[in-house]
């Protein structure tokens, strides 16, 4: 039989020129400009060094922080707080994101607030919580928890409500009963956009340990920062920053890598 | 006693908004011994789809009723399957884990499930590609995916829906020419739907045309080629003799059709 049996994927990959791709080579000269005039700033006079502090400096600070500062101590309360709020959300959201995405009558009777919780910035129950909870890490696992949840339910909702009808009737033809169609085509239908939920929630999630912190709290990330702001300590502030970012970088990245992987059937 | 039995069968819908009753098939009966190939052909919204998702037990019966074997037909079962026009594989699975699918789903415990599958990927040409995700291949690939799962859980009756509905006319004639090929091997009882009337004489014993307003049965048409059919057979005397037939048949319904656009 003559099959013309071309599969997209063996198509040939476009040439690459050797050594750095261009798009490396000016991203990197764009941040080592910043920071040279960074550096260059306070001394010629430019800004005011206090408020900016410089790179070089920054660095001394990071070394100081590094060695002493209890940085391992506030770093595993904000941890804690972030990895306990994420970890109670996702066993409340899965499910009810995955009853919700089955069950019509529940959606109906939840749909409203749920998507004015979505939308609404979680933060903003940040003074109830600590009314109801205190100012230790019980409530910024409730605010963590709060900014976790809605994405997580609303997004898996949208996966399972989006299934190929398609493909829930051809496996309904072949015998499937609801308990294989919930399993094998509903929940893998659904699981980019379960990852998607989670992406946007470790974001938020990542928000809600810094915000509650910074706003009021004994330990942390975010109280070593306004211990640090108050102070006028610039350097150091800014090292916190860059420990703050570099965490919600790797997680963020991390649920990329797991959505990749998901997505490896699919062409995005 | 027929293998197939459709006995003055009506389909209803519920329009979605206006709560009105809809026929979509009316009052068909059609016979169909075991090992005959049966083409559907008409225009679209003439119920032909409709028919063959009712005797795949995929939608509920108003009146009359589908018979398979004797047994009127409920829900799906084991002893049919269906190939659908529609991309309807699974896109995290490989091909192999498509047409494994229908094992699974219908409990097979005898052997491999795998080596089972691989076989009738093997049959549709597509040994190579087992492992190959369903946007890696093209339309016509899919397609031979979708025949592979419907034949490799054993149906006593094959339902296909337009298959080749949304492939180009060159991919067409090629899939119809080696589905007759593999058909030929164990000539199960097959209907099949399409709105190409070639296609509808060169694998079919009989072509039934069917009508709109409602959906029913015009004119059933006995396809007297002698088989194994090659693809020079559309070029026979007869051939072409049967598809004037059917062309004229599907002209007065397409003309009726235009009268209807045109008042309405």
């Amino acid at each position: 039989m003559g099959l013309e049996a071309t599969p997209a994927s063996t198509r040939r990959a476009p040439r690459r020129r050797p050594g750095a791709p261009r798009s490396l080579v000016i991203a990197s000269t764009a941040v080592l400009l910043f920071l040279l005039l960074w550096q260059a700033a306070p001394p010629l006079g430019l800004v005011n060094g206090n408020y900016t502090s410089q790179p070089t400096l920054i660095f001394l600070a990071a070394v100081e922080v590094f060695r002493g500062d209890q940085l391992g101590h506030h770093t595993w309360i904000s941890f804690s707080e972030f990895f306990l709020g994420f970890a109670l959300a996702f066993a409340v959201s899965i499910p009810l994101g995955l009853l919700l995405g089955v069950s019509r009558t529940a959606r109906y009777l939840l749909d409203p607030p749920l998507m004015a919780l979505y939308i609404a910035p979680s933060l903003i129950l940040l003074p109830i919580m600590i009314i109801w909870l205190g100012i230790g890490i019980a409530s910024k696992i409730a605010v963590v928890f709060l900014g976790v949840i809605f994405p997580i339910i609303v997004n898996t909702m949208a996966g399972m409500h989006e299934a190929d009808a398609n493909l829930v009737r051809a496996a309904r033809s072949f015998g499937a009963g609801p308990v294989d169609i919930f399993l094998r085509i509903l929940i893998p239908g659904a699981l980019p956009s379960i990852l998607l939920g989670i992406r946007l929630g470790v974001g938020r999630g990542v928000l809600g340990v810094v915000v509650g912190e910074l706003y009021v709290s004994q330990a942390g990330l975010g109280y070593q920062m306004t211990t640090y702001g108050s102070s006028m300590r610039i350097d150091r502030l800014l090292v916190y920053v860059l420990i703050i970012s570099f965490f919600g970088y790797a997680l963020t990245s991390f649920v990329r890598w797991l959505e990749g992987r998901v997505r490896n059937w699919k062409p995005a | 006693m027929n293998h197939v039995d459709i006995r003055e069968l009506c389909v209803e819908y519920t329009k979605p908004k206006s709560e009105e009753m809809f026929t979509a098939v009316d009052r068909v009966s059609l016979a169909i011994p075991k090992g005959e190939f049966v083409t559907i052909v008409g225009p679209s919204g003439c119920g032909k789809s409709t028919l063959l998702l009712a005797v795949a037990g995929l939608i509920p019966v108003a009146r009359g009723a589908a018979l398979v074997d004797g047994r009127p037909v409920t829900g799906p079962g084991r002893d049919r399957a269906m190939v659908f026009q529609e991309p309807s594989l699974m896109p995290w699975r490989s091909v192999l884990g498509n047409v494994r699918f229908g094992l699974e789903m219908q409990r097979w415990s005898d052997g491999d499930l795998d080596t089972r599958a691989l076989q009738f990927i093997d049959m549709v040409g597509l040994r190579d590609f087992a492992d190959y995700h369903p946007h890696q291949l093209s339309g016509g690939m899919r397609q031979r995916v979708n025949i592979a799962r419907a034949l490799a859980v054993d149906p006593e009756v094959l339902l296909m829906d337009e298959p080749f509905g949304a492939l180009d006319a060159q991919t067409r004639e090629i899939m119809g020419n080696e589905l007759l090929y593999i058909w030929e091997r164990d000539r199960k009882t097959a209907l099949f739907v399409t709105h190409d009337i070639e296609e509808a004489i060169l694998l079919g014993d009989q072509v039934v045309v069917m009508g709109v307003n409602p959906g029913h049965i015009k004119e059933v048409l006995k396809i007297d080629l002698p088989r194994p059919r090659r693809p020079e057979i559309v070029d026979s005397e007869q051939f072409i003799h049967y598809r004037r037939t059917l062309r004229n048949h599907l002209a007065d319904d397409l003309a009726s059709m235009q009268l209807v656009r045109r008042d309405g």
